[in-house]
């Protein structure tokens, strides 16, 4: 033991101590122990006071005889030292104080060029930029409202609120390939009309969660998601279930172009029942979509790619095309679910029912 | 574009404001046929207008100021004259009193639509009475509006915002400013109050600056951007209201400001102008606010003494590199 | 006095008169029953100058008034109801409780409020008479102050320039004796506060200001000078307040006699007497008068007391009118 730090004084100045009897409390690496007083007599003076360190054979403390002359002026009081000496003051902008709070930026280890030696915004933006990998570099603010805004909270709520479980199917397009070249009717719109026979079928997945209630929608209306410049827009066509193809897929045209130029009414984008999203075009091959508030489900489509599939024995080169569900699970559980993208993928390969 | 003195663009203003309406008429004391104001604002108006709409007064100030009351709350659109600024002291119950309580008091029924013009500013020898520059009195009361157009064209625009509306407007003008020369179009244009202008861009430091002040601090904007430094200079123009987001704004892009204004520093304008931006911009400040602006003196008289007291480009820019 | 006037007009100003006592007094009711907040300052005893003044005006003509201002405003025409409410600072006065007893206003009858500056209002009378004059409508107005009050600047500055330009006003001066508690020969070298106009070159005069008829009189000559375009006239009415200067004025530095001497001379008991001794009107006729107006106050009252205070946000209402 080289130090150690004065603990707790049992006696005040001007008490009377007695030989043996604990004085003061001391605190080393290893132990914390008492110190006995060395000899009777009146404490006269504390030297060293709580809390500071000391290394061993310092004098503590001045024990005197009840009547023994003594004078204070040579004696020097050891004090804590105050954070004030301790800590140097941290002199920075109002800015930069800003800069380094958004940034968790710790102001002792940046180095002020300001007005007298002052860090200003500046010196934490080459910091936080020096810093790097720690901390990202933003190139631009992009500051989250309107439509992005409500979209952000819609897609969180969503995801917050329905626990999702997405199950995924691989279909055989063949079918659908060919009503596509013959007709020129959209993929999309074969799904819209795939997914809305199916949901005649199982209306458990044509339904939302409505506090303690489930309610089933007797109207089918499935929504499109289409991507605009300021984010994700779906437009509903109602009734998916009683419209013809064709219908269905002028209907889609149309809306997707009003939804590109903003233009669609609010009708137009309320309502729906279920979602399809598609982002074939985009060569995705499969992916989990998040469903659209309060529906119950949502249908994502991976792209049409051709694969070796063994067909009774025989490796043959088939589009295929992935299908992906994410459905509430508060709602619908796994095996009807399956069943409903089941109908689905009988629906797309059969394609003629269409 | 053409070019005319503060001066012209003034009488301009008032000009097509009484050709446009019948109920706009001046008053003030040597405004008339003789004198056409101490400053020639109102020259040749009389003239024009006749002795009745272009009205020279006795002395009494307190009495110009009441009459032009008198008579915006009875359907006139009055335009006082105090031939200086400094001489509002002797109509003060009347403008802080009357003129700008009388619609509040009495509960929304009337309006006030009045102006009061009036040049302040130091830097032509005529000593305390007749220098000061005391803006800031009449920002402290509530129910006036307070315009400092720094240019000829601003001093057109806002005069002509202020003569059509509906609120008592104390229109400060300045000595030094009256024979400058700026851009006016021909065509009519206002310019609405509490709409700041930004008189130069720059990046490093924001001055906000009124009156005669926003020429000084072009002037050292200039040379200190010889020096790297890049300066943007806002000029409220008016000061009530005050357009504290165009201020708030700068600030946030330069990190620093410098408040110039001619009048004395405490609780003066600058004052003001610095509690905007530690109230709304304090997170943005890489400098402490710094002010420009007159020691607390009565403005003296002798040159040497007089130009001590001025706010000057010297002060400017030292401020300035003060912040940077 | 003359009474050449028709019956229906000499009982409109008892009426009107009484309609300014009995409400003064109801003010000092609600006042000890903390109804009235502030202070207020009493014009029991000087009807007779608003109301003689006012029966010489049309209802375009204008007035400014002063911090006792109660009588002007219901002398000119203002509404009991809403001037009540305004004291007791309630929503449905005249200005919507943002003024009180001494800033009431009325601007539908040409009453263009009352300042609590003592001498304010000379000045913005002259405004409207200058208004008057350039937008030719032949209205006149007339300016109450008092004696206190000619010794501001504004006084003098406001006749000279009414008299140099020959405006259309007439400066009512009541004077009370008394500006708050100092006498009038302790601060002014002169009795009649009339001379002054000497050094305007208008005419001045001294009337009896406790004789509605005398007032009525000097003010139909001083009307009609300023609608000949001739210029202003200074009316002075020497008449007492009855009360203090203000509610807690008990007014121990006027002597028991003046007081007594006045209350004597009430211009109320005067004009009645008046009309009962040449037949005019008969006893049971003007306390069907007296009848009907303490019931119009006690409506007034009920009214006021019954409304609402405004709402505290809107103290931040009407600072400026839009533009």
């Amino acid at each position: 033991m080289k130090e150690g730090t004065v603990g707790k004084w049992y006696k005040k100045e001007g008490e009377a101590v007695e030989k043996g009897e604990p004085l003061v409390e001391v605190i080393s690496e290893k132990a914390t122990y008492d110190v006995e007083a060395p000899s009777s007599g009146v404490l006269r003076k504390i030297l060293v006071r709580e809390g500071v360190d000391v290394p061993v054979n310092k004098v503590l403390a001045i024990i005197t005889g009840p009547d023994e002359a003594f004078t204070e002026a040579e004696v020097r009081v050891e004090t804590p030292e105050t954070a004030a000496e301790t800590e140097e003051r941290i002199v920075a902008s109002p800015a930069a104080k800003r800069l380094a709070r958004e940034h968790d930026v710790d102001l002792s280890l940046v180095k002020g060029t300001g007005p007298e030696g002052r860090i200003v915004e500046d010196d934490v933006r080459k910091f936080i930029d020096d810093a790097s990998g720690a901390i990202p570099k933003v190139k631009e603010t992009i500051l989250l409202s309107g439509f992005r805004k409500v979209s952000a909270e819609r897609v969180a709520a969503s995801f917050r609120t329905a626990p999702h479980s997405t199950i995924a199917m691989e279909v055989n397009a063949s079918k659908t390939a060919e009503l596509h070249q013959s007709t020129q009717v959209s993929y999309s719109a074969i799904l819209v009309k795939a997914v809305a026979e199916a949901l005649t079928e199982h209306p458990r997945i044509n339904s939302t969660l409505d506090g303690d209630r489930i309610k089933l929608f007797e109207d089918v209306n499935v929504g499109v998601a289409v991507a605009t410049e300021n984010g994700l827009v779906v437009p509903v066509i109602r009734n998916a279930d009683k419209k013809p193809l064709e219908e269905i897929d002028s209907a889609i045209r149309e809306l997707t172009e009003k939804a590109r130029q903003e233009k669609l009414a609010k009708e137009e984008v309320s309502g729906g029942t279920f979602t399809v999203t598609n982002l074939g075009m985009h060569e995705v091959d499969f992916f989990t979509p998040i469903i659209n508030p309060p529906e119950a489900g949502i249908l994502g489509v991976g792209r049409i790619v051709e694969k070796p599939v063994a067909v009774e024995g025989k490796i043959e080169i088939v589009p295929m095309m992935m299908l992906t569900l994410s459905y509430d699970h508060r709602v619908v559980d796994g095996a009807p679910a399956a069943d409903f993208l089941r109908r689905v993928k009988e629906i797309v390969e059969k394609a003629s029912e269409i | 574009m053409r070019k005319i003195t503060y001066r012209d663009a003034l009488r301009e203003a008032l000009r097509e404001e009484m050709l446009r309406d019948s109920s706009v008429f001046l008053l003030g004391e040597d405004i008339g046929r003789y004198w056409g104001g101490a400053f020639k604002v109102t020259d040749g108006l009389a003239q024009e207008f006749g002795d009745e709409r272009v009205r020279d007064t006795p002395i009494s100030e307190s009495a110009i100021i009441g009459t032009a009351v008198g008579a915006a709350i009875t359907g006139m659109r009055p335009v006082a004259e105090i031939m200086f600024g400094d001489l509002t002291a002797l109509a003060m119950d009347q403008i802080a009193n009357q003129a700008a309580k009388i619609r509040y008091m009495f509960g929304g029924q009337t309006k006030c639509p009045l102006v009061i013009r009036t040049p302040f500013g130091a830097g032509v020898n005529i000593a305390s009475h007749h220098s000061q520059s005391l803006e800031a009195w009449f920002m402290h009361v509530p129910g006036l509006y307070v315009a400092v157009p720094s240019t000829p064209y601003d001093a057109k625009g806002l005069l002509k915002t202020a003569i059509r509306g509906s609120n008592p407007v104390f229109f400060c003008e300045h000595k030094l400013l009256y024979p400058i020369e700026g851009e006016v179009p021909e065509e009519e244009y206002t310019i609405p109050f509490g709409k700041a202008e930004v008189k130069r861009e720059g990046a490093d430091v924001t001055v906000v600056a009124t009156m005669y002040m926003v020429h000084k601090a072009l002037s050292a904007a200039k040379q200190l951007e010889k020096e790297g430094l890049s300066v943007e200079i806002v000029d409220p123009r008016t000061l009530t209201p005050l357009d504290r987001r165009a201020i708030v704004a700068s600030v946030r892009k330069t990190g620093r400001i410098v408040v110039v204004s001619e009048d004395c520093k405490t609780a003066g304008v600058s004052a003001e102008i610095a509690a905007v931006v530690a109230e709304e911009a304090l997170d943005y400040l890489d400098a402490p606010v710094k002010r420009v602006a007159e020691p607390d003196t009565p403005i003296p008289f002798s040159p040497p003494l007089e130009q001590h007291v001025i706010p000057d480009e010297k002060a400017i820019i030292k401020a300035i590199k003060e912040v940077v | 006095m003359t009474l050449d006037l028709p019956k229906e007009s000499l009982v409109k100003m008892y009426r009107k008169m009484l309609e300014i006592r009995f409400f003064e007094e109801k003010v000092f009711g609600l006042y000890g029953q903390n109804l009235v907040p502030g202070t207020i300052h009493l014009y029991a005893g000087e009807e007779a100058v608003a109301v003689g003044v006012c029966s010489a005006l049309s209802k375009d003509d204008y007035i400014t008034s002063t911090h006792r201002g109660h009588g002007h405003c219901i002398a000119k025409g203002a509404d009991l109801k809403r001037t009540m409410a305004e004291i007791l600072g309630k929503k449905t006065g005249y200005c919507k409780g943002k003024g009180g007893s001494m800033h009431i206003a009325d601007f539908s009858i040409g009453m263009l409020g009352a300042t609590a500056v003592v001498g304010a209002g000379l000045p913005i009378a002259v405004g409207a008479g200058l208004s008057a004059r350039l937008r030719k409508t032949g209205q006149v107005v007339a300016c109450f102050f008092g004696e206190g009050a000619s010794n501001q600047g504004t006084f003098h500055e406001s006749i000279n320039m009414a008299s140099a330009w020959k405006l259309p006003v007439i400066f009512v001066c009541e004077n009370n004796l008394y500006a708050m508690g100092t006498r009038q020969s302790r601060i002014m070298n002169i009795e009649n506060i009339a001379d002054r106009a000497v050094s305007y070159g208008i005419p001045g005069v001294s009337v009896d200001g406790n004789d509605v008829l005398a007032v009525y009189e000097a003010a139909c000559v001083a009307v009609e000078r300023a609608r000949r375009v001739e210029g202003p006239t200074l009316i002075e009415c020497k008449t007492y307040r009855q009360k203090g200067h203000s509610r807690v004025d008990p007014a121990k530095y006027r002597p028991r006699e003046e007081v007594e001497g006045w209350l004597q001379r009430d211009p109320i008991k005067r004009l009645r007497h008046k009309l009962i001794q040449t037949v005019i009107s008969t006893e049971a006729e003007l306390q069907e008068i007296e009848k009907e107006v303490s019931s119009e106050i006690e409506d007034a009252v009920k009214f006021a007391v019954e409304s609402t205070f405004p709402a505290p946000e809107e103290a931040l209402e009407d600072v400026y009118a839009q533009i």
